[in-house]
């Protein structure tokens, strides 16, 4: 495996009585794309929360680039070079493409000392962003609430491969996307791998998992239940860790 | 079923957005040509005048509440914030009643020093309204609400149900002086509309404002501080309702205890009329001053008329209703656009 970009050690959530994450332990290199699977309430999306600095953990620790990392907002993973696709959208319907796009980070130009949203700049950007996907959104005008579900997507896929940072998070990226957007996407990820970032990307599908992946991280009842080489197994085995069957497809960690 | 809109083209379309967009100020134009063709004695400039001058106050207090409302929230408090800042004023600056008659020299720094009395008491009660909802979560609605009745009991204690009369005439001077016809009172409200309609459109802050109310946790994940902005905006709403009592003060040239009542509902149906959805994230603040104009030129034609006074709460209301359902059939058009 490359240099580890983010390494979880021993990471626990509770609500409560109930814990939701039991002590997970995995890492993920640069440039490397992992596919984190697992049954529906397995604790990927707490897991991705998480990491995302959506949710804090209860116990545990994330190393980033080597260093103690633990972010307290979003806002801070973000900094830290952080992105995250969630798995329902976080798009505000009620502006246009722009604007979702440059969501928390405008380009502004000073106008007598205030900050002024450089609407033409930012247009330029996100034109130059969606052609270059082959994603075609009408008018980048339009508010979001007139687009549909696949262009939606589009704009944040569309949005994390321009901003990148260090680390890619996605949680059920392609929920809404048709076949051909699906594949786009998934040459995306392998795009952004390309330059060196990291991926973590939920799925529910297999096929999209052995598509994508270099790794296979399985989480079943909040424990890692499987870490795969991708090459190294095949979907009837990661479907065993999935349901536990059996725990004999998991190799050494890393 | 038939499907007209489907071959609508691009220019009619875009013509039926822009008329859905700024359907207050094609309503206000409506209404006045009405008016001013049905009413002897309407059409004059004077008249105009007077329209605008009337709705300098409850403009102020609705661009504070279009704000909270923008943003998906609600400040009931703005009315009882209004009255507190005027009473605060009045106390100090009036030389009868219960005022104290404080003197200041020069006389002009009595102008700032009040103007600024006003928005620090409004601030200050906004930055607890603003508290409360971030930090404690609890519902705008029912915080503003406790505000709006204990702020609104406050200046009744402060004025022991007395009233402050004969403001120093240096603060007075604004509601006096006129500037091309108008008060300079009405300026102000003007100005505050430019300056906040600007805001809300083209900095960072105001874009953060408008999709906080259109997806709360998709801003926050996008790494926007929504806390500090929600905060803010309380700050703000309280302490332009802060602005709105000192010009009540002016205009009034001191302050009573239920100086403002019923200022609130005023304010809620302009802001709504004005076209701010009240589920957050949709509304413009031109829009608003066209509804609080509106309002007035309703009002100047009763008086004009000379129906009773008591004629306008019915219309007001009735005035809410439509925008209510207009709001919900402007959805529905532009649902068949999309």
């Amino acid at each position: 495996m490359s240099e580890p970009l983010l390494v979880l050690d021993n990471v626990t959530k509770n609500y409560g009585a109930i814990e939701a994450l039991k002590g997970i332990s995995f890492s993920i290199g640069k440039g490397e794309v992992v596919a984190l699977l697992g049954d529906n309430g397995a604790g990927k999306s707490t897991l991705v929360k998480i990491i995302a600095g959506g949710l804090e953990p209860t116990s545990g620790r994330m190393l980033f680039e080597g260093k103690e990392f633990l972010a307290k907002s979003p806002a801070e993973a973000k900094a830290a070079g952080i992105e995250t696709v969630y798995q329902d959208l976080s798009l505000c319907t009620n502006v246009d493409v722009v604007a979702n796009f440059f969501m928390g980070r405008e380009i502004t130009r000073k106008f007598l000392g205030v900050p002024v949203l450089d609407e033409p700049a930012m247009e330029q950007v996100v034109e130059k962003a969606l052609a270059s996907a082959g994603t075609r959104i009408p008018s980048l005008r339009t508010n979001v609430e007139h687009l549909s579900g696949g262009q939606r997507q589009a704009i944040e896929l569309n949005r994390f491969v321009h901003f990148g940072g260090k680390l890619v998070l996605l949680d059920e990226p392609f929920a809404a996307l048709g076949v051909e957007q699906t594949r786009r996407g998934l040459d995306m990820i392998r795009q952004v791998a390309r330059q060196g970032i990291g991926v973590v990307i939920i799925t529910h599908i297999m096929q999209q998992a052995f598509q994508v992946a270099d790794r296979i991280v399985v989480i079943r009842q909040g424990v890692v239940a499987g870490d795969v080489a991708r090459n190294k197994t095949s979907p009837d085995a990661v479907i065993d860790m999935i349901t536990g069957e059996t725990l004999a497809g998991a190799g050494p960690a890393g | 079923m038939r499907q007209p809109d489907q071959h609508m083209n691009p220019r009619t379309r875009r013509a039926l957005e822009f008329v859905l967009d700024n359907l207050v100020w094609f309503m206000l134009v409506f209404v006045l040509v009405v008016f001013s063709i049905a009413i002897p004695n309407y059409f004059q400039l004077g008249i105009f005048a007077n329209i605008i001058e009337a709705s300098s106050v409850l403009g102020v207090m609705s661009i504070g509440l279009a704000l909270v409302i923008i943003t998906g929230h609600m400040d009931l408090s703005v009315e009882s914030v209004a009255a507190l800042s005027a009473m605060a004023v009045g106390i100090l600056f009036c030389s009868a009643g219960i005022g104290l008659g404080v003197q200041l020299h020069p006389e002009w720094l009595m102008v700032p020093v009040s103007l600024l009395i006003a928005l620090a008491v409004g601030g200050i009660i906004g930055a607890i309204n603003g508290y409360l909802v971030v930090k404690v979560k609890m519902s705008a609605f029912i915080i503003t609400l406790a505000s709006y009745i204990w702020v609104r009991g406050l200046v009744l204690v402060i004025s022991g149900g007395r009233s402050a009369q004969d403001l120093a005439p240096a603060i007075r001077w604004f509601g006096i002086q006129r500037l091309l016809g108008l008060p300079l009172t009405a300026w102000i409200a003007i100005a505050c509309f430019v300056v906040f309609s600007l805001i809300m459109a083209k900095t960072p802050f105001g874009r953060h404002l408008i999709m906080i109310g259109g997806n709360e946790t998709a801003t926050f994940r996008a790494g926007i501080r929504v806390n500090r902005n929600l905060v803010i905006a309380f700050v703000l709403a309280g302490a332009i309702a802060g602005l709105a009592g000192w010009l009540l003060a002016i205009r009034t040239s001191g302050a009573t205890a239920n100086l403002g009542v019923g200022l609130l509902f005023n304010a809620f149906a302009a802001v709504v009329i004005g076209g701010v959805s009240l589920k957050g994230g949709v509304g413009t603040l031109p829009g608003v001053y066209a509804g609080v104009l509106l309002l007035s030129a309703i009002n100047t034609a009763i008086n004009l008329m000379g129906l009773p006074a008591n004629f306008t709460q019915v219309i007001h209301g009735l005035l809410v209703l439509a925008a209510v359902l207009l709001d919900a059939f402007k959805q529905t058009i532009r649902q068949r656009l999309a």
